[in-house]
């Protein structure tokens, strides 16, 4: 077999989940809200991307409208159901529950529960040698790379981005230094959303888009921050590289189910034994 | 008291309903019960152990899958009593939680949130795994799970009839409903206050809280054990979707739409959203999901003592004002039972 393309793949794999990680990172890192329904609104981006070809829309306006659209979504909850409950931590997980349960059946109604394709934008492969790679997977995991690039960069460098982590470290000292909390939550909440509607546009090509598939990024998402550490932005790529690296690649020298199975065990040892993180420090919590 | 009189009122309540409704309707009742006792499970772990547990269906699907396993004789072919299905049930899920208790909850355990995706990785876990374990039917499930067989007193009877079926499990269900009461009602039940409000005051007080909270999951796994044992009798049939995420988290909607904190409202939180489904799936079709998923997070949101329990506690509330109600989670106040101190 073939090692490189296996390890592009698993590449791949490893970009998007740690996309949509990011995502939930931001939305649990600064406002500790769990959110389950973070899938779902991974969902809703593919499906923005099967509505805009439908209409005939080029792949691009696609890849423009999901995050615009997920991201106003996001919004909406902020505004109408996460705003209300921020002080119950617990009570997060269980309304944004019932938003992904409802999300998904309105999705179901909307689009039917079988599952949609999404044509990529480029066919070709490319061809050096021997070695045939698609395309588009090599256009996905640039574009990744430069999204969690740009994510980095406006957490790290930018004035928004200190000030959000100000708001992370000490939410009160903060407030008392004039920072908007409120504001910097909803914005951060409506980037995490737009950045899970632009990587469910991104992959979409590349799966089969059903209303379940929220799910399958989902746990692997909070087990990846889990592994990496819920404190620093750079524990998500250390998380999101383990959990998805020995999903794909047990995937394929194995078989999906052990694959499964063998990531969340490990996932879960890694959780135990190691609580805030492999990059957290002991004194977070 | 009160409580208990509502209980019994309720209670029997259920008992006439089998002469008003029909026959289908028993037979659907008698499931609902059982699923009630799952209700009962959870809310004894998590509104009163504090536990919030993302995968209570895995110690129904594992009592399930223990029953099937006994009772169909794939152990041993003469050991098919119905007692000892329904013993060996309870003891291997609460075997099973004591051990994954241990693992979660010893040293520096672990709570909150992040049990809530443990527990709900584990559930996907267990569900892939009886997915894939051919010798117990993998995908497909265990077919031709015999009824329970009562025998007492060398007469034997096998429960086929809807009707006698459905006195049995209510009586086991009522007694199950009124023993757990009564347990949190006792100094026990405080403890489980405790450390449900402020685990690290119980620790100081001298009390071991691992042992508190391995046997409130391990007491709350024996009941759902014993759910989904009597479950596949009652369908003659074991599957993989016993054990995992959807059952789990359909539980957590009764537990969390009935009331958490009170063991009734969660039993009826979980017979009401059955029999509202039956009903209003029929009228609404598939907006049916929309609409629970949407009642679900508004009761999260604005009821989040839910939404049976709110009235209930008004019920119950007006003679006992005397002494404060628990607080809710997260609440700083401390519990009842311990001397007001100064906040850390």
């Amino acid at each position: 077999m073939d090692i490189l393309p296996v390890f592009l793949d698993a590449s791949s794999y490893i970009l998007i989940l740690i996309l949509v990680a990011l995502g939930l990172m931001i939305v649990f890192g600064m406002m500790g809200v769990i959110n389950m329904a973070h899938g779902e609104l991974f969902m809703i981006g593919a499906y923005v991307m099967v509505m805009a070809q439908s209409y005939g829309l080029p792949f691009v306006a696609g890849l423009i409208l999901a995050p615009l659209v997920v991201g106003f979504l996001g919004l909406v909850i902020e505004a109408g159901l996460i705003r209300h409950i921020y002080l119950r931590p617990l009570d997060t997980i269980l309304a944004t529950w019932g938003l992904s349960i409802a999300l998904k059946q309105l999705i179901v109604l909307l689009f039917g529960p079988e599952s949609q394709s999404v044509v990529g934008p480029v066919d070709g492969s490319l061809v050096i040698g021997d070695f045939q790679y698609p395309i588009y997977r090599l256009i996905l995991m640039g574009a990744s790379i430069a999204l969690i690039a740009g994510t980095f960069w406006i957490f790290l460098k930018t004035d928004f981005g200190l000030m959000a982590r100000a708001v992370i470290a000490r939410p009160e000292t903060a407030a008392a230094l004039g920072i908007d909390t409120r504001r910097m939550y909803r914005l951060s909440f409506v980037i995490g959303t737009a950045l899970a509607g632009l990587a469910g546009a991104l992959v979409a090509p590349l799966i089969s888009v059903d209303p379940q598939m929220g799910l399958g990024y989902l746990v692997p998402g909070f087990l990846s921050i889990l592994v990496g550490g819920a404190g620093p932005l750079a524990g998500v790529l250390v998380g999101g590289t383990i959990v998805g690296g020995v999903n794909n690649l047990l995937a394929v020298w194995i078989s999906p189910v052990t694959a499964l199975i063998a990531v969340y065990i490990i996932a879960i040892l890694i959780i135990r034994l190691r609580p805030e993180g492999l990059l957290g420090n002991r004194r977070a919590k | 008291m009160r409580n208990s009189i509502i209980g019994i009122i309720v209670f029997s309540v259920l008992a006439v309903c089998p002469l008003f409704v029909g026959s289908y309707w028993t037979g659907q009742l008698t499931n609902y019960l059982v699923y009630g006792l799952l209700a009962i499970s959870l809310s004894l772990v998590w509104g009163y152990g504090g536990i919030l547990c993302f995968g209570q269906a895995m110690f129904f699907g594992i009592g399930g899958y223990v029953m099937a396993v006994f009772t169909k004789g794939m152990i041993y072919p003469d050991l098919t009593s119905s007692y000892i299905g329904l013993i060996a049930a309870m003891a291997a899920s609460s075997l099973f939680a004591v051990a994954l208790g241990y693992f979660l909850f010893a040293g520096r355990g672990i709570s909150g949130a992040y049990l809530a995706i443990i527990t709900l990785a584990i559930a996907l876990v267990l569900e892939r795994l009886m997915s894939n374990w051919y010798a117990l039917g993998g995908y497909n499930g265990l077919l031709n799970i015999p009824p329970i067989k009562l025998v007492l007193f060398g007469l034997s009877y096998e429960l086929w009839d809807i009707v006698p079926t459905f006195y049995i499990i209510l009586g086991l269900v009522a007694v199950i409903y009124f023993a757990v009461t009564f347990l949190v009602s006792t100094p026990y039940g405080l403890l489980l206050t405790a450390i449900r409000t402020h685990p690290d005051r119980l620790s100081f007080l001298g009390y071991s809280v691992l042992n508190i909270r391995l046997s409130v999951f391990a007491l709350s796994a024996a009941i759902a054990g014993l759910a989904g044992a009597l479950f596949v009798t009652l369908d003659g049939f074991a599957s993989p979707t016993l054990i995992g995420f959807t059952l789990s988290t359909e539980a957590l909607i009764w537990v969390a739409i009935g009331g958490k904190e009170m063991l009734l409202a969660a039993f009826l939180g979980a017979i009401f959203t059955r029999v509202a489904e039956s009903w209003l799936s029929e009228i609404f079709g598939d907006y049916w999901i929309l609409i629970l998923g949407i009642a679900f997070m508004i009761s999260v949101v604005l009821l989040p003592k839910g939404l049976l329990a709110t009235p209930f506690e008004k019920l119950i509330g007006k003679k006992r004002r005397a002494i404060p109600p628990p607080p809710a989670e997260g609440d700083p106040s401390p519990a009842r039972p311990l001397p007001p101190t100064p906040d850390q």
